[in-house]
């Protein structure tokens, strides 16, 4: 039975077909995000520098600005290892619903819609992947990009306005930039700082990368500006910095100022987001929201005005 | 992926994919012709990569699940924690001695040196700022120019890195007007100075007040690249009108 064949003989005879079409599939996943994000208007990412400064307060909060503003949004959190939107807008426990068209959002406080990685975990446990991820952090790389992949192209947003897409930390040689370059028309990115950041060079790293990466910087937000002392109301810096300066300098507009408010973050914390809208923080939100709303229709802005 | 049965010399036909135990694919194919049938198994991770990608091996049969790969990969929940391990480990390597212990009394005397010092030491390290709290004097290059002392302490309130930068701009436009000290008027003109050297008529320049301020600086930009493409350095009236009616096309 031990016939010496040629195999290069044999496949020269054969009609090759390529069933498993790798590329294809991966044309296809990339196709699928595509047509999406179609019924999307708006989509801009949620940016910092580092960690810490507020991304995901920011982002949540804009995001209830424009709702509040009569449109329609969602808020995909693709912090898969520190997903916290969901806890912010109490529907920590809540999950999608899979169904054949896709994975259904639920909604939170004026109709915002949610997707987050949350939504696959239990309390307390942290994101494990099967396969031997301890092996490479390059294999656990490849998963995550996938998993971004699968929430960009998997949940059924339906039409909105805006979607806010609040990104990992990270800056030049992390992966946030990589992952607003996976979002098909993208109209920009917001750059949250605090002002103590400002004095380290990371906010511009990140700024300078994401427009490498052909990303359009919209403008910054300062975060934890000042600290308005809850018993005697007296307002006070936190941090020593000049974001105006350096907005200038980057050619950025700066969108407005936080204050760094217990108050508020403390209804976020527990899940019951305070959403009074004559609240003198949430009103910079507001505030915020609006510019953003003028720079994303400068054109008609311009046509109007000049 | 394929094979071929070298007895008919034609490709075997991929029927299936099973999972004979976990981390392992079996694979199974037949021959079309002489029903031959065989499986082919992997090891754990060779076809961890390929399902990575959220490709499916052999090709796609079915229409993708929403969320497919982050449910089928997800861990149910811990069944080999760390912890776990690290009770392994001391079972087998300690001898029952407490592996947390023996980490800490190997580990114990270089921790204690990175410990020490001030704990916000690294912090302020990090932001780029020295002990006394002011910014680091990182940019502090020698002028040809005299700076008078509140237009000095503007510069030096500037983030480290935006410093050269701002110092360079300014030096620049003082050294076109021919001026020696550098005065704060002389920081604002400076900024107001355009660089690519096109004027602007007052009544140009009021019309771009109508603009919201945060959006301003793109627009005077947008208007003097209009103007820079019609070949005008004045920017007129005319030219406003120009840009206004292009960008109705875009209501």
């Amino acid at each position: 039975m031990a016939i010496e064949k040629d195999l290069k003989a044999i496949l020269g005879k054969l009609k090759y077909s390529d069933d498993a079409k790798v590329a294809q599939q991966m044309t296809e996943q990339m196709r699928q995000v595509q047509v999406r994000m179609a019924g999307i208007k708006h989509k801009l990412v949620v940016m910092s520098g580092k960690g810490g400064v507020g991304k995901s307060m920011t982002t949540v909060n804009l995001a209830l600005a424009f709702a509040r503003q009569g449109t329609k949004v969602g808020i995909l959190d693709v912090d898969l290892n520190g997903p916290c939107v969901p806890r912010m807008l109490g529907l920590h426990g809540q999950s999608l619903t899979m169904g054949p068209a896709g994975a259904i959002p639920p909604v939170g406080p004026l109709g915002v819609k949610v997707a987050s990685m949350d939504f696959f975990l239990d309390d307390a446990s942290p994101v494990r992947w099967k396969g031997p991820m301890d092996v490479s952090p390059a294999w656990l790389g490849l998963m995550e990009m996938n998993v971004i992949r699968e929430f960009l192209a998997d949940v059924v947003w339906g039409e909105l306005d805006y979607l806010l897409v609040d990104l990992p930390p990270g800056a030049a040689a992390d992966k946030p930039p990589v992952i607003a370059g996976f979002i098909p028309d993208l109209a920009g990115a917001i750059v949250v700082t605090t002002p103590s950041e400002v004095a380290s060079d990371v906010v511009q790293k990140s700024v300078t990368y994401a427009r490498d990466m052909g990303i359009k910087v919209m403008g910054m937000v300062e975060n934890m500006s000042e600290y308005r002392c809850p018993s005697c109301g007296e307002v006070n810096e936190l941090f020593e910095g000049n974001t105006e300066a350096m907005c200038e300098a980057l050619d950025l507009p700066l969108l407005g100022r936080i204050p760094f408010d217990r108050k508020l973050a403390r209804t976020f914390d527990k899940g019951e987001p305070l959403l009074d809208e004559t609240y003198p923080t949430i009103q910079r939100y507001q505030d915020i929201g609006g510019r953003i709303r003028t720079l994303l229709d400068y054109k008609t802005v311009l046509a109007d005005k000049l | 992926m394929k094979f071929v049965c070298l007895n008919c010399e034609t490709y075997m036909n991929f029927e299936k994919v099973e999972k004979p135990g976990e981390n392992t694919l079996g694979v199974f194919f037949g021959c079309p012709s002489c029903n031959a049938k065989f499986s082919m198994v992997t090891n754990p991770g060779e076809t961890q990569m390929v399902s990575s990608l959220g490709v499916k091996l052999g090709g796609r049969t079915v229409e993708a699940e929403p969320f497919e790969m982050t449910r089928g990969t997800l861990k149910a929940e811990a069944t080999a924690g760390p912890s776990q391990m690290a009770a392994y480990l001391n079972e087998k390597i300690q001898g029952g001695q407490p592996a947390a212990a023996v980490t800490a009394a190997t580990s114990g005397t270089p921790g204690e040196k990175s410990s020490s010092g001030c704990p916000f030491s690294a912090m302020v390290a990090e932001m780029g700022l020295t002990s006394s709290g002011k910014p680091g004097n990182a940019g502090a290059a020698t002028s040809e120019f005299a700076w008078s002392p509140d237009a000095k302490e503007k510069l030096d309130r500037l983030p480290s890195f935006v410093k050269p930068m701002v110092q360079s701009s300014v030096e620049a436009y003082a050294r076109k007007q021919g001026y020696k000290t550098i005065t704060l008027q002389v920081m604002d003109d400076s900024k107001n100075d355009s660089s690519n050297g096109t004027t602007w008529t007052p009544e140009a320049e009021k019309r771009l007040e109508n603009i919201p301020d945060f959006i301003r600086p793109m627009a005077r930009k947008e208007v003097e690249r209009v103007a820079k493409e019609r070949g005008m350095a004045t920017i007129t009236a005319q030219v406003m009108d120009d840009v206004k009616e292009k960008f109705l096309k875009f209501m």
